[in-house]
This record gives structure tokens, C-alpha cells and sequence, in this order.
């Protein structure tokens, strides 16, 4: 009797200390609580390319297709037709992009219009098909070697920056009628961050050289870096700028590094460029070497094994893609654009061919930690899982060269050759002592005749 | 006495004093001493009395040179030299993780990296090439009985071993997977095949001496200087003669067995690599003083060895012959050599080793032998008038004081500091490790020197690069590649981490702060040290930071 009451007042001392402990890693375990062993999605959004841009040469990927010609005035033929033709470090400048630019190089369906379109704007249409390759952003190309690259990853909306990057927050785009503002239109547009809020997710959104006091409200008045409104759509959100417990997630882009050294890198982390955007006429490899650093810090760091780093590009820049993007509603989609994705679960080498656009990486948000959609685009949207194995075990992190296509140079002497060589010289040796023994043996029996 | 009759073989003279018992110069007679006596008598009185306790003296050498050899042999991990060379086997053998980082050819031959590479094919393991070098040693300790018996007699041979058994100076290289104990061995096999010339006269162990020394050179190229200690041996020993026939085919096999260093580094596109290295190395600042050899080296050979050596040529010069000639050859060619040599390093002269252990063999041999035979006849050794047990005392406290200084010697070093080639680096294989298993794959590091980033290639499997290799390529190893702009290396994260250690700190003040600086301006943390219990000045044990590993975040 004795012995069972004092079982029986172990068993309530464990059950009530059990009862504390899930009492007190409830909120993290709610914060961590994933549909997939990816603990940290970091999503950066770079500018102004498309897939056929930056890997329209890329082996296996559907990139350029060999023929490929773009007339110079689709009206007249006889004017003649521009191939692709690889830039390399030829000079480039920022091609219009605008919705207004992307109907004419549309060109009602023939898709034919942009080199015209560009010439229309008093531009030189030859930029738009030009192309780089693997030797001028090796970086981007060693990352799509070693992990998932997406060639039919599209742009949300045939648009320009802002367009996309409302996408890529909220799945929507709302038309601002005249007399209205666009933040009033906003108050009701739930984003992916007020659902991750809502739901105790951590969030952060890093902006490189963040300065807070440009908002919708005075973009220019302070700087001339109106772009940082632009690409953090969440700063044309009144509440994302009064309410603290909101604006505080908008962060400088050093934080993610302070993050990832204290081991406190959010759930869902935005990031957007400043002076390495790649945004034409800035220099890929500037980018490039931009996302190495963000890369190698969040491999080195105790995140790595559970994350997943996509690399997206917001539109087409007026860059030629020879893939007509479908059209699922009247915004989108835009053209392609590159998509990357590392993670210690992606597929090595794989490209994916999944109709993906930046409602996708929505998508998946709301799948890994259960929360709901937003819009019927991020809805409807596929997700990117095929991307990931996630029966393997987490690949090792490994840094990648800013050379592509660099590997050790194989031995003219193979293994084979010394091991022959060297080889030979032994038995060379035992040969030789193997011959004065024998002579000598055959001196000494002639000595004792 | 001996007589050159008495000696004649294939009537060829030859001045023997001393020859091997039992040997077959004269049959019908044996030699102990300076004395020919007839077989029937020294296998009553003495032969088998020799032959036992000589066996006895030879065993207990191989397995006192065993134990020593084996003794915590894997405590520490690889040093610089061993990394690089094991390296080299590792790439041959196509180990992953390694194939990329070392290249193949550097600056040495690679007859020893290729047997270990035999092992890699099978096995990859750092104490595999420990393992070889051991057996290597333990090989050199037997060539060393065998050059002793074919040269003074079966006890001298086998006292000689004893020596070199527990010699330091052999123990702490033949511990190491270094190319100098293979290049002894070859080169102890050398000097029996030459002294069973001299003592023969026949030319197929001149040819056959010439292919042991092809085979030296190709377990490391300095064992051609002792081409030079055949040249002088020959010309002080005119008994000793050579045909210029036989010299011209001794030379074309030595040519044909040294011919695959050059065939592969042809085959490999590498024909500069050794012509870089030389070049290199005839012009290089010397890396030590010029007393360098004489402040290390006699304490490792054994002081009181180098005393008993030199009292035999004393005492017995009387009965100098060629034989002496070709040992002390072997060892002044050597010395000279490498003290001009403006590259000094503490193994250098390991091939005089088994010389000068034959040469104190050779006294104290003889002097068991007169005991054991219990003659009194004219002998130069009546001056030294030491009855039998002394004698063996004599031998049991030389081999003690040799043997505790070897057990001193691979003792866990206690140490911040450290001299290169006397062992392994402390922490520099867990360091390795931690590198391996924690460090994103195609990391890059920074090191002091190339020292310690030899040890992480080997260990940590990232290329690492020496901020101390001269950007200048007349100033610097060729196997090295510098940093030419760290800053900007750093700066743009093509190098995510920097390696402190205390070896190089204490050798290279200058870099070692240029490298704290670089840690400071680029936001070093630290992310994994290795520590060492050293003594304090109180002498107390305390741990001691000897390698810590900063990640750099620009």
C-alpha cells in the first residue's frame, strides 16, 4: 500500500514536471513547428533578369533554342532579325520595363516585339537578347550545379518591380482608382507577414542599407533611394510603419548576420538588395558576390541544416525569354525569371520545371507552417517541394567558386604510371642483387671443384 | 695475424682486420679479432657462445626498437611533413577529400609515397604511414646488424644494431612518416652491398650497391650525395679496386633506378617542378645557424656513442682498412654536405646514424669477442684493459643512456614550442578534425605559415594557404602557393577562416601579428581552440591555447 502510494506521488511529481515543460516550450515548439524539416526560409529577390538572360545557355535547362532570332521591326522583315549574341563585358544599360514595354514586346501574342519595343523607347533594342553565361555569373551557375535551379519559375505580373514585389508579400496587386491612395487600398490587403505574425512565426524583413524614414509617405524627400519603397512593398503599409510591433521586423540587412551568428534567424526571412541588386546597369558579379556572403553565412551557421535560401529576380527587365508566359488571370504571368534554390534538402544538379511564380514561395509558406492563404493566386499556385528530397540526409554544407567549370586539373601520370614506374626501379634493384648472388653462388661451388 | 693471403678471394687483396666470423673469405678459417684462427677451435671455444649472444643482442635490439617505435606512436597527429607526404600518397591512391587538395608532385620523389598508397587503397588511416615508417626503421635496424656482421663480425654487427635500436635520433624519425628513414634504410642497404663488395671484390655488388643507391634517391633525392661518399671511399681505399667498366654500368643502373622520378614528372607536365625546387633550395636564406647540427644532432646520436665511436678509430687504427674508410666517409660526406647545404633540418643527417652505431659497435664488439675468446694475444685493445662484464656494463649503460633518452623524446610533448621533424603537432590533427566535421565543404584558410596549413589540407580537408610563403617566386618554396592579396581575399570572402597557432607564432613573430591583425579588422570569432597542458613557471600543468580557428566575417 505504501509502496503504490509512493509510485503513485512519483507519477504525479513527473507528470505535473512534464506538464511544466511542455508548458514552457510550447510557444517555441508553435514558432518551430514545421510540415517539412525546413525550420528557416529565406527568400532574396533580386532585380531586372530573365531565365533565357541568365541561363538561357545553361546545359539541360530550357533555355535558348538554337535559331533563336528576334526581328528588329516585326512590321517589316526585310529589317532584319537580332540573335542572341553573349554580353560578357559589354556595357549594358537599364532597358525599359514597364507594363507599357512588356505589351509591345508581347506584340498581341507573337511575342516578337523586343527589340522594337526597346527601339521605340529610343533605346538600342540589341540589348534585349543578349545573354550571359557561365563565365560571367559562375557563381549563379556553380549554385545551379549543386543545387535546384527552376526554368519555368515566371514572374507574378507582366509588370515592373513594385507589381512583382506586392506579389511576393501579398499574392495581390491592387489598381489604385483615381482619387485614391494606394495605402488606404492596403489597409484591408492581409500580406504572408500578418499571417506569420498572427500565428506567433518569427519574421524579419532585411533591407540592405535599410533607413526607416523612407516610407510611401516622403520616398524621395530624404534620399534618392525611392527604390527602397519600392522594393519593400511592406513600407506602403501604414501599420507595417506605425505599429512597432510590426515595423520592428523591418531590419538592415546587417541584423541577418547578427542573426545567424546568435542563432536567432526567423522563421521566414525577406531580403532585398540596395547596391547589389543587379539591376542593370549594375554588374552581375557585384550581386554575385552579394549573395555568396549571404550564402556563406547562413552555411557556417547552426540554421543551415534546416533552411532554405531561394534566389528569385523580380521581372524580366526587358530582357528576351523565348517562353511565352501563360496567363492566369490579366496581371500574369510576367516572363521568367531565375529562381535558385539551396538548401541542405535540395536535389543536387536538379532543374526543376515546375510552373512556379513568386505566389509560390507563398505557397509554400503557408504549407510549412500551416497558415492561411492569402489570395486566390497563392492558392491556386504550385509549390516547390519537388524541389527537395527531403528523405536525404542534410548535405554538408559547401562553399562555392566564383569559377565555373575550374576543376583540378587530372594527372597526365595517372596512378598507374608511377606505381609501374617506381615499380620497375624495385625490381630493377632485386634483379641486380639477385644477379651478384646467383654469380656468387656459382663462383663458390667452382671454388670448392 | 691476418695475412693478405689469408683474405685473398678470387685473388683479389684486401687488408681485413677483423672479418666476419664464420664468414667465407678463407675456408677452412674464421676470423675473430684481428685473428685467423682455424674453424675447428672458435666454434669450440667461441662461435657458438657468439652466435647465441649476438642473436640474443639482435633480439633484444628489435624488440626494445619496436617498443619504442610503437609507444604512443598515433598520440599526436601528423606534422607539416608528414601531412604533405602522406598527402601526396593520399592523391596517388585517389582518396576523396584529398585527391583535390594535394598535388601529387612536389618537390620529392615518390617511391615511399607510392607504397603508402598501396596501404590508402586498402586502408586510409594517418597511422597507417606511422606504421610503415616503423617497419622501414626496424628494416634499417637489421641492415645495420648485417652491414655490422659483414664488416667486424656477428657481435660488433649486432651491438651496432642495439645502438641504433635506441638511438633517439632514430627512434624519433623512424615514429614519423618522413621520407629520411626510408632514405636510411635504402641507404644502410647501400653501404652492406658496398661493404660485401669491398670484402668480395666482385662487381656485381658494386652494381648492385648502385641500384640500393638509385632506390635512395628515389625515397628522398638528397640520398644522391652519397654518390659523393662512394667517390671518396673509393679513392681513399686503394685496396678496394673498381674497373671504369664497372664504374659505367654501376652508373647506368643508377641512372635507370632514379629514372622514374624524372619519367613521371615529364608524363605529368611537371619537368619544371624540379628544376624550381633546386633552384629554390641552392638560393634560399639558411632556414637555421650554422651551429645548428651541432647542437641537435650529438645529443640525439648519443654523446657518449660519438665517444666510444671516435675511441675505436683510435684504438684501433692500427687496423684501419677500407672498411672504416667507407663508414667514416658516409659520415663526413654527409655532414659537410649538409652543413654547407643553406637548408638545415633536424633529420638531415639521420644517414650517418647507423655508421657511427657500426663504428661503436666495432670497439665494443671487439672487445666482447676478446673476452668471450679469453686470448691475450697482441691486440691494441690490451691497452684498455677492461675485464669481460665491464665491458658489457660498458654496453648495457650506453644502450640505457640512449634508450631514456628516446623515452624522454616520445613522451607527449609538454611544449607550446616544437622543432621540426621531432614529432607530431600537438592538436594539429584535432584541430583537423573539428575542421572536417564543423566547416562548410571548399572553406579556405589562412594560417601563419604553411606549417600548419599542410596539417589542416591533411586533417581539415580545405585548402589552406601560409600568409608567410613570399609572394616572390624566387623567395619561396615552389611547392607553396601565396596569398597575394590577403585583404582582399578576406575582404571578399574567397577566405572565410584564419588559423592561429602557437608553433608558427613563436618561429614567425612578424606574420603571426599581421595575422591578428587581419583577425581584428575582420570581425574574428573565435569558433574552436585547442589546448595543451604545458608547465608553468611554478611548474604546474596548466592548458595552454596552441591552435584556435577564427571565422572572419567582413
Amino acid at each position: 500500500m505504501i509502496r503504490r502510494k509512493f509510485f503513485a506521488l512519483i507519477l504525479t511529481i513527473l507528470l505535473a514536471a512534464s506538464q511544466f515543460n511542455l508548458a514552457k516550450a510550447s510557444p517555441a515548439q508553435a514558432v518551430s513547428q514545421t510540415n517539412t524539416p525546413i525550420k528557416h526560409l529565406v527568400v532574396l529577390m533580386q532585380e531586372n533578369h530573365t531565365f533565357d538572360n541568365y541561363f538561357g545557355t545553361y546545359p539541360g535547362a530550357d533555355g535558348l533554342p538554337s535559331g533563336t532570332k528576334m526581328p528588329v521591326n516585326p512590321a517589316n522583315p526585310a529589317a532584319g532579325y537580332i540573335i542572341p549574341w553573349h554580353i560578357g563585358t559589354t556595357t549594358i544599360t537599364d532597358i525599359s520595363h514597364n507594363s507599357a514595354t512588356y505589351l509591345q514586346q508581347f506584340d498581341n501574342g507573337k511575342w516578337d516585339g523586343f527589340v522594337s519595343a526597346l527601339n521605340l523607347h529610343n533605346q538600342d533594342g540589341k540589348i534585349a537578347m543578349g545573354y550571359y553565361d557561365s563565365q560571367d555569373i559562375p557563381f549563379y551557375w556553380n549554385l545551379a550545379g549543386n543545387y535546384v535551379l527552376f526554368d519555368h519559375f515566371f514572374s507574378s505580373a507582366k509588370d515592373g518591380s513594385f507589381a512583382n514585389h506586392m506579389y511576393w508579400v501579398a499574392a495581390t496587386n491592387p489598381q489604385v482608382p483615381k482619387g485614391q491612395q494606394l495605402s488606404t487600398l492596403l489597409t484591408d490587403v492581409p500580406t504572408i507577414f500578418d499571417r506569420l505574425q498572427a500565428a506567433g512565426v518569427s519574421w524579419k524583413f532585411y533591407v540592405e542599407n535599410y533607413n526607416p524614414r523612407i516610407t510611401y509617405r516622403n520616398p524621395s524627400t530624404q534620399s534618392n533611394r525611392e527604390s527602397q519603397v519600392v522594393w519593400v512593398p511592406l513600407l506602403n503599409f501604414d501599420r507595417f510603419i506605425d505599429d512597432p510591433n510590426l515595423s520592428s521586423h523591418i531590419v538592415d540587412l546587417s541584423q541577418y548576420y547578427v542573426d545567424l551568428q546568435n542563432g536567432t534567424l526567423p522563421a521566414v526571412a525577406y531580403i532585398v538588395p540596395s547596391g547589389a541588386s543587379e539591376h542593370p546597369p549594375e554588374s552581375p558579379s557585384a550581386g554575385e558576390r552579394a549573395v555568396k556572403s549571404l550564402l556563406q553565412e547562413l552555411m557556417r551557421s547552426s540554421a543551415w541544416n534546416s533552411s532554405a535560401f531561394m534566389l528569385l529576380y523580380d521581372d524580366w527587365g526587358g530582357w528576351y525569354d523565348h517562353v511565352v508566359p501563360p496567363q492566369v488571370d490579366q496581371v500574369g504571368y510576367g516572363p521568367r525569371v531565375p529562381g535558385i534554390l539551396v538548401s541542405p534538402y535540395a536535389k543536387k544538379g536538379y532543374i526543376d520545371s515546375t510552373q512556379l511564380d513568386f505566389t509560390s514561395v507563398l505557397k509554400f509558406i503557408e504549407t510549412n507552417w500551416n497558415v492561411a492563404s492569402l489570395e486566390t493566386r497563392d492558392a491556386s499556385a504550385n509549390n516547390f517541394l519537388s524541389a527537395f528530397d527531403f528523405k536525404q540526409a542534410p548535405r554538408q554544407a559547401g562553399f562555392l567558386s566564383m569559377s565555373y567549370g575550374v576543376t583540378a586539373v587530372p594527372s597526365k601520370a595517372p596512378a598507374i604510371v608511377i606505381f609501374t614506374t617506381y615499380g620497375l626501379a624495385l625490381l630493377l634493384f632485386i634483379l641486380a642483387v639477385g644477379f651478384a648472388a646467383i654469380r656468387l653462388r656459382r663462383s663458390q661451388v667452382s671454388v670448392k671443384e | 695475424m691476418n695475412t693478405k693471403s689469408e683474405e685473398t678471394f678470387n685473388n683479389i687483396s684486401t687488408i681485413v682486420p677483423g672479418s666476419t666470423a664464420g664468414s667465407t673469405d678463407v675456408p677452412g678459417t674464421t676470423t675473430i679479432g684481428s685473428t685467423s684462427i682455424p674453424r675447428s677451435r672458435t666454434m669450440a671455444v667461441a662461435g657458438f657462445h657468439e652466435v647465441a649472444i649476438s642473436r640474443l643482442v639482435l633480439a633484444i635490439s628489435m624488440v626494445a626498437g619496436t617498443l619504442l617505435r610503437l609507444y604512443q606512436i598515433n598520440a599526436m597527429g601528423f606534422n607539416t611533413d608528414e601531412a604533405v607526404y602522406a598527402g601526396q600518397a593520399a592523391a596517388i591512391a585517389g582518396v576523396p577529400g584529398l585527391k583535390d587538395i594535394f598535388p601529387i608532385f612536389r618537390a620529392h620523389p615518390l617511391l615511399i609515397q607510392s607504397l603508402l598508397a598501396l596501404i590508402y587503397k586498402i586502408q586510409f588511416s594517418d597511422i597507417a604511414g606511422r606504421l610503415l615508417a616503423v617497419v622501414i626503421g626496424l628494416g634499417t635496424i637489421y641492415l645495420t646488424y648485417l652491414t655490422g656482421k659483414m664488416l667486424y663480425g656477428r657481435l660488433p654487427g649486432a651491438v651496432a644494431a642495439f645502438f641504433l635500436a635506441l638511438m633517439p635520433y632514430h627512434v624519433t624519425v623512424s615514429r614519423q612518416f618522413l621520407l629520411d628513414g626510408p632514405m636510411v634504410f635504402f641507404a644502410t642497404l647501400t653501404l652492406y652491398l658496398l661493404a660485401r663488395f669491398g670484402k668480395t671484390q666482385r662487381a656485381e655488388w658494386f652494381y648492385a650497391a648502385a641500384a640500393a643507391l638509385g632506390l635512395t634517391f628515389l625515397a628522398k633525392e638528397t640520398g644522391i650525395i652519397l654518390v659523393a661518399a662512394v667517390f671518396v671511399f673509393l679513392a681513399l681505399s686503394p685496396e678496394v679496386r673498381v674497373r671504369f667498366r664497372d664504374l659505367i654500368v654501376a652508373f647506368v643502373l643508377l641512372v635507370l633506378v632514379i629514372a622514374p622520378m624524372p619519367v613521371t614528372l615529364l608524363l605529368a607536365g611537371r619537368g619544371s617542378t624540379g628544376n624550381n625546387y633546386l633552384s629554390y633550395q641552392l638560393f634560399r636564406r639558411p632556414n637555421h645557424p650554422a651551429l645548428f647540427y651541432l647542437q641537435t644532432v650529438p645529443p640525439a646520436l648519443g654523446i657518449m656513442l660519438i665517444v666510444v665511436a671516435a675511441l675505436g678509430i683510435v684504438f684501433l687504427w692500427r687496423e684501419r682498412s677500407w672498411r672504416e674508410t667507407l663508414l667514416l666517409a658516409w659520415i663526413f660526406v654527409t655532414i659537410i654536405f649538409f652543413q654547407i647545404w643553406p637548408v638545415k633540418g633536424f633529420q638531415y643527417l639521420l644517414p650517418i646514424a647507423p655508421a657511427v652505431a657500426i663504428l661503436a659497435g666495432r670497439l665494443l664488439g671487439r672487445l666482447l669477442e676478446r673476452n668471450q675468446d679469453g686470448q691475450s694475444q697482441k691486440s691494441p685493445l690490451n691497452y684498455l684493459a677492461i675485464p669481460p662484464l665491464l665491458s658489457w656494463a660498458v654496453v648495457g649503460v650506453l644502450g640505457f643512456s640512449l634508450g631514456f633518452a628516446s623515452w624522454q623524446r616520445i613522451q607527449p610533448e609538454t611544449s607550446s614550442l616544437f622543432l621540426a621533424g621531432t614529432g607530431g603537432i600537438p592538436g594539429g590533427r584535432e584541430a583537423g578534425i573539428w575542421i572536417s566535421q564543423n566547416v562548410p565543404l571548399n572553406s579556405k584558410f589562412m594560417a601563419i605559415g604553411p606549417s600548419m596549413a599542410n596539417i589542416i589540407e591533411f586533417y581539415g580537408e580545405r585548402i589552406a594557404y601560409g600568409l608567410s610563403v613570399n609572394p616572390n617566386p624566387l623567395h619561396r618554396n615552389p611547392a607553396y602557393d601565396p596569398i597575394l592579396n590577403p585583404d582582399l581575399q578576406l575582404r571578399n570572402s574567397d577566405m572565410q577562416y584564419i588559423v592561429w597557432d602557437s608553433f608558427s607564432a613563436s618561429r614567425s613573430p612578424f606574420f603571426a601579428d599581421k595575422l591578428v591583425a587581419y583577425i581584428k579588422k575582420y570581425n574574428g570569432r573565435v569558433v574552436h581552440t585547442e589546448y595543451i597542458p604545458v608547465k608553468d613557471n611554478k611548474g604546474n600543468l596548466v592548458n595552454q591555447p596552441v591552435i584556435i580557428i577564427y571565422e572572419v566575417h567582413p
